[in-house]
């Protein structure tokens, strides 16, 4: 079942230009599915309209089966860690009680709850402490793992782990999985291309308001990933004639201290090509790899 | 059990606002008034006559703190709106279990807390230090009434100031100016008469402030009911007129500063 459908997905803020522009993907039930774009892209406000904060202008959109019209049932079954930082005025031991209270939590259950997150957030130290006295990083630390608090279906994640530091925010992408495993729906957001590829079963990358590609990690990489550099260790430095026959492949070349360095587009297909043409010069090749193109090769590929 | 939606959000908004800030804010200041300004002019003023009746300046200015009270409790409700924008909890509150109306009744109802609380205290008080109050039925009920209403004017005003404010200093700078004018051309502190300077008449009428301070002092100091009725059932049209405004301009708060 999907926990997310949506349909051709329109929001306009100014009857003009659309914030988000007529985009369709779903998300399963269980399933971590990371939105990526440039700022500005619409992957908030796409949040937004999914966690009904805003309406939509047009289109379909089905929350765990519910119309997007049913906010009320649909926001008692999800979970929103907003891009903004919010925060009652108060310490954060105080803020995660209060949440648990307006969650309706259980005193035992928060009690036991708000343990765990307190230590698998590292917050223990600066419990006691006014949530203004923290810094940006430990206020986002509060922000997320108040959320966890509380039952849901689903959760929407905007930038969550803006300001953490990569310990913290390793355990909070582990601690997101573990319970993507137990069968929570997540949609996430980031600028951290690595952090999408840790995290999630599926990816979507938006521009301009519109969904531009989708598929998991290894599909995007595999077919958007533009150049990828084959590195090969020779017994000496390839000579003119070598280089202008590889040159003629339409490839990059960079050659030094015995290593060659090809970089091309589509490198998979004319790999065996090169070995040839290098051998049949009479170099040997010591050591061959190539570098796998990464998210990021594709975001930059995609989106400029 | 499940507490109500606006019950659960009425706690959160106590819990928040029972800071050390907020109770000098709420207590301090009216029992500063109460005893410093009620003694001390109490030997430049020895009584206060008002349908033959003599009172004694303590006495005449206790309803009128007793309205600050209310006037005071209404920023709690405004403020907390202000403060929920700024920080984004108005967002995250309406992306969970709360609709809009639910979160606005949150507010209505800790300023009513607030207002309940602080009346009971400055009471307490000045029986500790006066040693009498004054009740009859009728009177108490008026009394309740008005500070009831009083709280849902104050809280109004402090609402659509909150909404139509972007910036905090702006926010600041209106309530405190508006805290000192209502204050001090209301009926709080004394009374107004026909030597009261016709202008100073005007804008004194125009304030609610003297209503919720007049109606309380002749049914709770003087126990007298005359003009109570006009003059409250004036306090409940502005009630409602700027509740309204309030209520219109809360609809369009769109999520986002």
């Amino acid at each position: 079942m999907d926990a997310i459908s949506v349909n051709n997905l329109r929001k306009t803020y100014d009857n003009k230009k659309y914030a988000v522009d007529d985009i369709s993907f779903n998300v399963k039930s269980g399933e971590i599915y990371g939105l990526l774009g440039k700022n500005g892209a619409g992957k908030s406000t796409t949040i937004k309209i999914l966690s009904t904060l805003i309406k939509k202008t047009s289109g379909n959109v089905k929350i765990l089966g519910l119309d997007i019209n049913n906010s009320m049932d649909i926001r008692k079954r999800i979970g929103v860690v907003q891009q903004d930082l919010s925060f009652d005025l108060t310490s954060v031991e105080r803020n995660f009680k209060i949440y648990g209270l307006l969650w309706n939590v259980k005193k035992e259950l928060l009690k036991s709850r708000m343990e765990e997150l307190m230590e698998i957030f590292d917050l223990n130290k600066v419990r006691k402490n006014n949530i203004m006295d923290l810094s940006g990083g430990q206020k986002k630390r509060v922000q997320v793992a108040r959320e966890f608090l509380h039952d849901m279906d689903l959760l929407f994640l905007d930038e969550p782990t803006v300001g953490m530091d990569p310990i913290v925010r390793r355990k909070l992408l582990d601690y997101i999985k573990m319970r993507a495993k137990n069968g929570l729906t997540v949609l996430f957001t980031t600028h951290i291309m690595e952090e999408a590829d840790y995290l999630c079963d599926r990816i979507g990358i938006i521009n301009s308001g519109k969904m531009i590609i989708e598929g998991n990690s290894g599909y995007l990489k595999e077919n958007f990933g533009g150049y990828k550099t084959l590195k090969l260790d020779l017994n000496g430095d390839i000579d003119d004639l070598t280089k202008n026959e590889l040159i003629s492949m339409n490839v990059n070349l960079k050659n030094e201290n015995n290593k060659l360095l090809i970089t091309a587009k589509n490198i998979d297909n004319i790999i065996p090509e090169i070995i040839k043409t290098v051998e049949k010069h009479g170099y040997n090749i010591i050591k061959l790899n190539m570098d796998q193109s990464s998210l990021e090769d594709v975001f930059f590929e995609v989106v400029n | 059990m499940k507490l109500p939606d606006s019950l659960r959000l009425t706690i959160r908004n106590f819990k928040v606002n029972s800071d050390p800030g907020t109770i000098m804010f709420m207590l301090g200041l009216p029992t500063l008034y109460l005893l410093v300004l009620g003694f001390m002019y109490q030997s430049l003023i020895p009584a206060v006559t008002f349908n033959n009746i003599n009172v004694s300046y303590t006495d005449f200015l206790m309803p009128g703190i007793m309205a600050m009270e209310v006037m005071t409790a209404g920023t709690v409700g405004g403020s907390m709106l202000w403060s929920d924008r700024r920080f984004f909890m108005f967002e995250q509150l309406l992306v969970g279990p709360f609709n809009r109306l639910s979160y606005l009744f949150g507010l209505i109802l800790v300023s009513l807390i607030f207002s309940i609380i602080g009346n009971a205290i400055m009471l307490v008080i000045f029986y500790l230090f006066v040693g009498k109050l004054i009740f009859t039925t009728v009177g108490l009920i008026y009394s309740i009434l008005t500070l009831f209403i009083g709280t849902i004017i104050f809280t109004s005003i402090y609402l659509i100031i909150s909404i139509k404010t972007k910036k905090m200093q702006t926010y600041n700078t209106i309530t405190i100016v508006l805290f000192f004018v209502v204050d001090f051309t209301s009926s709080a502190f004394y009374p107004i008469t026909d030597k009261t300077p016709y202008g100073l008449r005007l804008i004194s009428y125009a304030n609610p402030l003297t209503y919720i301070t007049n109606i309380t002092r002749n049914t709770l100091v003087f126990s007298s009911l005359s003009g109570v009725l006009s003059e409250f059932l004036v306090l409940t049209i502005a009630t409602v007129i700027v509740f309204g405004v309030a209520l219109k301009l809360y609809d369009g708060v769109k999520p986002g500063m």
